[in-house]
C-alpha cells in the first residue's frame, strides 16, 4: 500500500479552506454586519508562576475540531507531546526536554498523577470539558510544587457560571472513532461529560525489513479505546466575600495495548478509573486574603494479557492481571497579604499524604508536607519581582526549592523577563517499588535535582503577540533504567543533562478575521551521563515548528494548520533516529441553523502512513471527521 | 570490459562457489511434552539459540524455558539439548544434554564445533550456583553427550571457544573468562581464569564478557557494557594478554572475516566494527557500517566468503553485508522474519542462504531475502 496518496484529497481541502476567507470578505463587503472573533493568546500566564515562560491555550481556539488534550498541548512552544499511536492511546508531555514525570500536570492547582505514581497519561485528561491550558516553562518547584523540573501545565476546567449556559459537540470519524460532549452549567454549578471510543483499526506503512526501502501496508490490530469522563464544579458564594469551590473530576476508560510494529501484542489491554475530589474555601478580610483547600485523588490501572516478553491469553495461570491504585490526599492553607501598595506576600501550607497498593508493588505510603513563600514586589521603572520559597518533604526526602522571576516593561508593549529556578523530582512510587515483568525496584532512589535559568522579551499589541524565551538547565541524579540481570532493568539515579534552547511564539491578526499563530522550539538536550558525555537525550526533537491559520466567523470558520518534527535521536549513541515528521491538519465549518455549526476535519492530511513515536509505534495516516456543535 | 563483466558472470555461474540445498521455509521445532518437563504442568518452549554445523547437519541449542508469572521469571524447565536438523528437509536428531538426572545441563545457549564435535556451555538457572551449568561435548555421529565438565561455582558460562589445549567461555555476569582443560575435560581453578576490563556507568552500570572465540590460534574475548566495549586478544594456550582494542558499545558477538579481521557487531549503537590485527597491533574501525535506524537489537553474525550474516532480534531481521562494495561494507540483502519472531542467531549454509534460530515462535527459519539497492 503507498503511504502517500493524498494529492487529490489535498487539492480538495484547499478548495474548501480557500473559500471560506473569500465568502467573508464578500459578505463584508456586501454589508452583512459580521462579528469576527480573534482568537488569539489570553493575556497573562499562571497566577502561581507569574513571570514564567508561559503559554496560554484557549480550549475555544479549537472549537468545531477533535483535538485531545495532547494535540493541544503540542501548540505550545517548548512542549514536545509523544502518542502512542491511536486517539485514546497514552500519550506523554515532555516540557523543555525534560521527561513525562519531570512536566507537572495540575487539574484546578491539584496535582495529577498515574496510577503508578508518576506522570499522568494525557489520554485520560477530558479535553473538551476545559477552559485553557497555562503551559508554564522552567523549573518551577518553587512556585507549582516538586516534579515541575521542566515545567508544568495548568488545567483549567469550564467556569460554573450563574446564569444557564451550556454546549454539546458530537463527532464521528475515521477508525470508528467517535466524541460526545456536552454540558451545562447554571447557578453557579457545571456538569460536564466526554465519551470518547475509537476501533483504532488504522492502516499504516512500515518497512520490512527494516533495512529494505520497500514498504509495505498493515491495519493496527488491538488498538480500540472507550473512555468516558466527567466533570462537576461548583462555585457558590456563601458570604459576600467569602467563595466555596467544589471540584469533582472522574474518568474510566478501557484500551487495547497494540505493542510496537515488531513487536504486537493482541492479547493485551488496559483498565484504567480515576478521580478527584476537591473543596476550597477562600474570602479576604481587608489587605488579606485566605483559602482554604482540601483534596484527594484516585487512579486504578489494571493489565490484563501482559507479559514479559510477550502478550498472553488473559485468564489463564500463566497470566495473571496485575492491578495498581494509587492515591493521595492533601489540605493546604493559603494566605495573602498586600504590603504597602508595592507587595504581595503570600504562604501556603499543605500536608497529606499518598499511598499506592497493587500486586506488583505491595502497598506504601508516605507523608507529604510543604511550606511555600512567595511574594510579588513592584519596583519602579515598572519592574516587577517575583520570588519564590518552597520547602517540601516528600517520605525521607526534603528539598528547598529557591526561585525567582523579574519582568520590565520600558514602554508600551515591550516586555522583557527573565527566571531562575531550583529544585527537585522525588521518586515515583512506580520507581521505587514496581516489581513486575522486566521492571525490578529500587527503594534506594534519591530525588532527582535541576536548575535552570531563562531570559526573553514580548511583544504584546491588541493585534500581534511575539515572544522570544532562551533557557539553560542542568540537571542531575536523574533516575534511569539501566539493565539488572539478567532479564531486567532498574531505576538508578545515575543519569545528567544539560538542555537548552530558543522558543519563539508569535501570534497576529490578519485581514478577513483570520489570526495567523507560530510557534517555534530548538532543543539541545545533551547527555552528560558517565560515558555518554556529548551525546543527545532521545526522543528529544531539535527542531519543532507549529504554524496554523484559523478563522473564526459567525457563518463560516476554518483552520490550517502544521506541525513540523525534526529528526531525533531514538538511542543514546545517535545512531538511531526517528525520522522528521510533518503533519498537516485543516477544517472547515459553517453555522448551519442557530446556534448548530457543522465542521468537517482533515487530519493527517498529506496522509504519510509511515509515522512513528515512541517505541516504533505506529501513528495514524489520513482520518476524517464530521463534527456538530452548539453552544448557547 | 564488457569482455571482462561476461567471463566474471561466467566463473561465477560455474566457479564451485558451494551452493546448499535449498532450505525449508520454515521448521518447527520441539517443544513442551517432547522436551521432557520436569513438571507437565509446566512443559518448556524450545526458544533456540546458538547454531553450529556438522556435516549435512545444523546443530542448535534448546533452551527448553517457559516463563513463570507468579515468580516473573524465565524457569528452566527441562533439560537442554541440541537439535540436528538438515535444512533442506527438516530432519530432525533431538540430542538430551541433560545427563543421567536430566538436570546435568540447563539452558545451553551457545554451541560451535571443533574437530568434528560439538561445545555447548549450560548457562543453568543464571544463579551461578546450581548444578545445570556445564560444558557439554556432544558427539553429532553419536547423538549423544561425550564428556560433561561442571562450571565452578560463581560462574555462568557465556560463550565457547573451543581451543587446541583449553576449552574458553566467558563469564555472563563478571568480567572473567575461564577454561576447561580439553584432554582432562574439567575446569580451571578461578585464580587461572583471565579477567577483562571495559569502561562501564560507574556504580550502576553492568559489564560482561559477551563473546570468546578462537582466531589463528589467538583467543579473542569480547568484554561489554551498557556504554563501551573492547576486544582482547590472548594466547589461546597460555592466557598471555596480546592487546586489546575499543570496539562499539555493548559488542554482542564476533566472527573472523575473509580477508583475516575480526567483525564485531555492536548492539548498543547499532554500528559493526572491522578490527585489524597486525602483529602486536589491533586497530578498529568502528564504524565500518552503521545499521538503519529500525534495525535493532544485533545478536549474531557469522562470516562466509566476502560476506558477513547478521541478525537483530528487536527488528526480527538478519542483513547479509558484502565486505568488497564500493565504498566499504555495505547491506546488500535484507529478510524478515515476521512480527515477534525474535531471531537470535543466524547460519550461513552458502553465499546466498542463511537460517535463523527464532527464539520467540520456536522455529528455524530460511531467510527470504530482499535486495536492498
Amino acid at each position: 500500500m503507498p503511504p502517500f496518496r493524498a494529492a487529490g484529497r489535498l487539492a480538495l481541502l484547499l478548495a474548501v479552506l480557500a473559500e471560506a476567507p473569500l465568502a467573508a470578505r464578500a459578505q463584508t463587503d456586501g454589508g452583512v454586519g459580521e462579528t469576527i472573533e480573534v482568537a488569539g493568546e489570553r493575556p497573562g500566564g499562571s497566577a502561581q508562576a507569574p513571570g514564567a515562560a508561559g503559554t496560554t491555550v484557549d480550549m475555544a481556539r479549537f472549537s468545531g475540531e477533535v483535538r485531545s488534550a495532547a494535540e493541544v498541548l503540542a501548540t505550545s512552544p517548548g512542549a514536545t507531546v509523544h502518542q502512542s499511536g491511536a486517539p485514546g492511546q497514552s500519550a506523554s508531555l515532555s516540557l523543555r526536554g525534560a521527561s513525562a514525570d519531570e512536566s507537572l500536570i495540575l487539574l484546578d492547582g491539584i496535582p495529577l498523577q498515574g496510577p503508578g505514581g508518576g506522570s499522568i497519561d494525557l489520554a485520560t485528561l477530558p479535553a473538551a470539558l476545559l477552559d485553557r491550558m497555562i503551559v508554564s516553562r522552567g523549573v518551577l518547584g518553587a512556585q507549582l510544587g516538586a516534579g515541575a523540573l521542566g515545567g508544568a501545565v495548568e488545567l483549567v476546567p469550564r467556569r460554573a457560571t450563574s446564569r444557564p449556559s451550556g454546549g454539546a459537540q458530537a463527532s464521528i470519524g475515521s477508525f470508528g472513532t467517535a466524541q460526545v460532549e456536552g454540558d451545562f452549567a447554571s447557578g453557579g454549578a457545571l456538569l460536564g461529560i466526554q465519551l470518547d471510543r475509537t476501533a483504532g483499526d488504522f492502516d499504516y506503512a512500515a518497512r520490512v525489513p527494516p533495512e529494505a526501502p520497500t514498504f509495505y501496508g498493515y491495519t493496527r490490530q488491538n488498538s480500540d479505546a472507550r473512555r468516558a469522563s466527567g466533570l462537576f464544579r461548583l462555585e457558590q458564594r456563601p458570604a459576600a466575600d467569602t467563595e466555596l469551590d467544589l471540584l469533582l473530576q472522574a474518568t474510566a476508560g478501557d484500551r487495547g495495548l497494540p505493542g510496537a510494529v515488531t513487536l504486537t501484542t493482541t492479547h493485551s489491554r488496559s483498565l484504567d478509573q480515576g478521580g478527584l475530589a476537591g473543596a476550597r474555601l477562600r474570602g479576604s478580610a481587608g489587605r488579606l486574603a485566605w483559602a482554604v483547600r482540601a483534596w484527594g485523588r484516585a487512579d486504578r490501572i489494571e493489565l490484563r494479557g501482559v507479559q514479559l516478553t510477550n502478550d498472553c491469553t488473559d485468564g489463564g495461570a500463566d497470566c495473571p492481571r496485575s492491578d495498581e491504585r494509587s492515591s493521595t490526599a492533601r489540605a493546604e492553607g493559603e494566605i495573602a497579604a498586600q504590603l504597602g501598595g508595592r507587595q504581595f506576600l503570600k504562604a501556603i501550607i499543605s500536608g497529606g499524604e499518598e499511598w499506592i497498593a497493587g500486586a506488583p508493588t505491595g502497598s506504601h505510603r508516605r507523608p507529604l508536607t510543604s511550606l511555600a513563600l512567595s511574594d510579588d514586589v513592584v519596583l519602579p521603572l515598572d519592574v516587577t519581582v517575583h520570588p519564590a520559597l518552597r520547602i517540601d518533604r516528600v517520605g525521607p526526602d526534603t528539598a528547598v526549592s529557591p526561585g525567582v522571576t523579574a519582568t520590565v516593561r520600558p514602554a508600551g508593549p515591550l516586555e522583557f523577563r527573565a527566571g531562575w529556578g531550583l529544585s527537585f523530582r522525588p521518586a515515583s512510587f512506580a520507581e521505587l517499588y514496581l516489581d513486575q515483568g522486566g521492571v525490578a525496584p529500587n527503594e534506594t532512589l534519591s530525588p532527582e535535582r535541576a536548575w535552570s535559568a531563562d531570559a526573553g522579551a514580548a511583544w504584546r499589541s491588541p493585534h500581534l503577540t511575539l515572544a522570544a524565551n532562551v533557557f539553560w538547565s542542568r540537571y542531575r541524579e536523574l533516575i534511569l533504567y539501566q539493565l539488572y540481570p539478567p532479564f531486567r532493568s532498574k531505576p538508578y539515579n545515575t543519569g545528567a543533562a544539560r538542555i537548552a534552547g530558543v522558543e519563539l511564539q508569535a501570534t497576529g491578526s490578519l485581514p478577513w478575521g483570520v489570526t495567523a499563530e507560530a510557534a517555534y522550539t530548538f532543543l539541545d538536550a545533551v547527555n552528560l551521563r558517565s560515558g555518554l558525555e556529548g551525546h543527545h537525550l532521545v526522543y528529544r526533537p531539535p527542531h519543532q515548528l507549529f504554524g496554523r491559520l484559523a478563522r473564526r466567523g459567525d457563518r463560516l470558520e476554518g483552520y490550517a494548520g502544521l506541525t513540523f518534527r525534526s529528526e531525533m535521536p531514538r538511542d543514546a549513541f545517535d545512531s538511531a533516529h526517528l525520522p522528521a515528521q510533518l503533519r498537516i491538519d485543516a477544517g472547515a465549518g459553517i453555522r448551519a441553523v442557530g446556534p448548530l455549526w457543522i465542521d468537517f476535519e482533515v487530519k493527517n492530511l498529506l496522509d504519510d502512513q509511515t509515522q512513528q513515536d515512541l517505541f516504533q509505534y505506529p501513528l495514524p495516516g489520513l482520518s476524517l471527521a464530521l463534527i456538530a456543535r452548539a453552544r448557547l | 570490459m564488457k569482455r571482462t563483466a561476461f567471463a566474471l558472470i561466467l566463473a561465477a555461474a560455474c566457479g564451485g562457489k558451494y551452493k546448499a540445498p535449498p532450505a525449508q521455509k520454515s521448521i518447527a521445532l520441539p517443544t513442551g511434552a517432547q522436551l521432557k518437563p520436569y513438571d507437565p504442568a509446566h512443559p518448556g518452549n524450545a526458544n533456540p539459540q546458538g547454531l553450529a554445523q556438522v556435516g549435512d547437519k545444523v546443530y542448535a541449542t534448546i533452551s527448553n524455558q517457559y516463563y513463570d508469572a507468579a515468580a516473573q521469571t524465565v524457569v528452566n524447565a527441562g533439560p537442554g539439548f541440541l537439535v540436528g536438523i538438515v535444512p533442506s528437509t527438516g530432519a530432525q536428531t533431538l540430542i538430551d544434554l541433560g545427563g543421567s538426572d536430566e538436570k546435568q545441563c540447563q539452558n545451553p545457549g551457545f554451541v560451535r564445533d571443533s574437530n568434528g564435535l560439538l561445545y555447548a556451555p549450560c548457562s543453568g538457572n543464571f544463579s551461578g550456583v546450581d548444578s545445570g551449568r556445564a560444558l557439554v561435548e556432544v558427539d553429532p555421529a553419536g547423538a549423544k553427550v561425550t564428556r560433561r565438565a561442571a562450571i565452578p561455582d560463581g560462574r555462568v558460562p557465556n560463550g565457547v571457544a573451543p581451543g587446541a589445549a583449553k576449552i574458553w567461555m566467558g563469564d555472563a555476569f563478571s568480567l572473567q573468562v575461564f577454561s576447561v582443560d580439553r584432554a582432562t575435560f574439567t575446569a580451571d581453578p578461578s585464580m587461572a581464569a583471565l579477567t577483562l576490563d571495559c569502561p562501564q556507568t560507574p556504580k550502576t552500570g553492568f559489564s560482561y564478557v559477551a563473546d570468546v572465540l578462537i582466531l589463528y590460534g589467538d583467543l579473542y574475548a569480547l568484554c561489554a557494557s551498557d556504554i563501551a566495549g573492547t576486544l582482547f586478544r590472548f594466547d589461546s594456550a597460555t592466557g598471555a594478554a596480546k592487546g586489546s582494542v575499543a570496539v562499539g558499545p555493548t559488542p554482542s558477538e564476533m566472527s573472523s572475516t575473509f580477508d583475516g579481521r575480526v567483525a564485531v557487531i555492536n548492539s548498543g549503537n547499532n554500528t559493526l566494527s572491522l578490527v585489524t590485527v597486525s602483529g602486536a597491533t589491533m586497530t578498529a574501525d568502528n564504524k565500518a557500517l552503521t545499521y538503519p535506524s529500525g534495525t535493532s537489537i544485533l545478536q549474531d553474525l557469522r562470516s562466509r566468503d566476502n560476506f558477513l550474516f547478521t541478525v537483530a532480534s528487536g527488528s526480527n531481521s538478519a542483513q547479509k553485508i558484502d565486505l568488497t562494495a564500493k565504498g566499504g561494507p555495505k547491506i546488500v540483502q535484507a529478510a524478515s522474519f515476521g512480527d515477534g519472531s525474535n531471531p537470535y542467531n543466524i547460519f550461513p549454509l552458502d553465499d546466498d542462504q542463511a537460517i535463523v534460530t527464532n527464539r520467540q515462535t520456536n522455529s528455524i527459519a530460511a531467510a527470504q531475502w530482499v535486495v536492498v539497492p
